[in-house]
């Protein structure tokens, strides 16, 4: 990113500027496939409506992880069955934190030791929430209105990583670095949320740290 | 971690608008305002605008307590967010309170307005003099011709508004500018999702 001219921000601008790490950086290996939990995306919302009876609205929670490369900030993003993307994270268990409940599912998709005791993720703030009124519809940055009783809250979070890290990724699941251009605005690839990345990270600046 | 999330917001019903002389904008279309902007380009190239949020007490049971935001109409169609230009040199924050007195603020130099301005939500640039504009600065773009700054607008519980009579005020719903870029283009129509991380808390008197 650009010094110079266009630096400078309104309010807390020490805050915005996040410092990312070349992709060579970090190492990737593979561990036993953690199976998914559905073959179908009917089981799925039969699933997450027994959920949702016995343990109420499901709060989700997902890291934005970012890398650098060819100058442009990179998501790291999962993909299931060469189809699917989705966003390191899940579902909190009652009672759980936010921050603990997001390096819990870090640590079981992207490192060796899942118990995440050793692990260190470093969470930074909320960038955006979605809301769900029923699981089969549409999610929405805002709880639509005439929803009393919404279902799925999914929060995502900026997660800063240090200058280098070993992420070992379940055998059924491949880890991709996508840049922040092939994702904005693609909804028909990666849906609103994933697509939506772009304008929720644009007040940040990205300082690359080759060294 | 000590981002302020918390946004106190109120009806819409506390606020009063009046009208002033007109404003007139210096261009109609957005092609008018690239071709200014290439003149313009070595001495002024930042631009800084904001939202403001309110919600409506009205007796649309759909809308109530859905956040609102603050657009100016140009025209039938055209919507704007209130703000502009920065000086050279001028400093975002004061270049802000200085284009919504402008384009909000009463007239009259005993009624000065306080302008609370709270963080930056959003950061679009405009790599080339064409009309397109990213949420983030592309690669290999070294000099961008443009950069928007939305800035979020802690509203007090009342307030007195002046537009120019040229210009519409209107209140709208975020669910109606989401996904809406046709209508709003993809800077306004993408608020929401900026907005999302807020909490918003309703205060009625």
């Amino acid at each position: 990113m650009e010094d110079g001219e266009h630096n400078g921000n309104g309010g807390g601008s020490g805050r915005n500027v996040v410092d990312i790490y070349p992709l060579s950086r970090y190492y990737f290996g593979s561990k036993d496939a953690i199976p998914e939990k559905d073959d179908s995306l009917a089981d799925r919302i039969q699933r997450l409506k027994a959920s949702y009876a016995a343990h109420g609205l499901r709060t989700c929670v997902e890291g934005v992880l970012l890398v650098e490369l060819f100058q442009h900030p990179h998501v790291l993003l999962l993909q299931v069955k060469n189809s699917f993307f989705k966003l390191p994270g899940g579902r909190l268990r009652p009672g759980e934190s936010d921050i603990e409940g997001l390096k819990r599912k870090l640590s079981r998709k992207l490192s060796l030791d899942e118990s995440c005791m050793n692990d260190e993720w470093q969470v930074d703030e909320c960038i955006g929430i979605w809301w769900r009124s029923e699981f089969e519809t549409l999610p929405f940055p805002y709880l639509p209105p005439n929803t009393r009783r919404p279902k799925e809250c999914r929060k995502l979070f900026l997660v800063r990583l240090p200058r280098n890290r070993q992420f070992v990724v379940p055998n059924n699941l491949k880890l991709l670095a996508v840049p922040l251009c092939q994702i904005h605005d693609n909804s028909k690839t990666y849906g609103p949320i994933i697509s939506g990345i772009p304008q929720l990270l644009s007040k940040f600046s990205f300082n690359t740290i080759h060294d | 971690m000590v981002a302020t999330t918390s946004v106190n917001m109120y009806p819409l019903a506390n606020y009063t608008f009046g009208t002033k002389e007109p404003k007139m904008e210096k261009d109609t279309s957005v092609a008018d305002r690239l071709a200014r902007m290439k003149v313009n380009y070595l001495v002024l190239f930042h631009h800084s605008y904001h939202i403001t949020i309110g919600f409506p007490n009205n007796a649309d049971v759909q809308e109530h307590n859905h956040p609102h935001i603050l657009l100016l109409q140009i025209g039938n169609t055209f919507c704007k967010l209130p703000g502009g230009r920065l000086k050279p040199g001028e400093n975002e924050i004061e270049g802000l309170k200085r284009k919504l007195s402008s384009k909000l603020g009463a007239n009259s130099p005993s009624f000065q307005q306080n302008w609370q301005i709270g963080e930056c939500v959003a950061v679009w640039w405009r790599p080339n003099f064409e009309t397109a504009m990213y949420p983030y600065c592309p690669p290999h773009i070294t000099k961008p011709k443009e950069c928007k700054k939305l800035f979020l607008v802690h509203l007090p519980e009342r307030e007195f508004f002046a537009v120019p009579k040229n210009l519409k005020l209107l209140a709208v719903p975020l669910f109606e500018l989401y996904d809406n870029v046709s209508r709003y283009g993809p800077v306004i129509s993408t608020i929401p999702q900026q907005l999302s991380r807020f909490q918003f808390n309703m205060v009625s008197s």
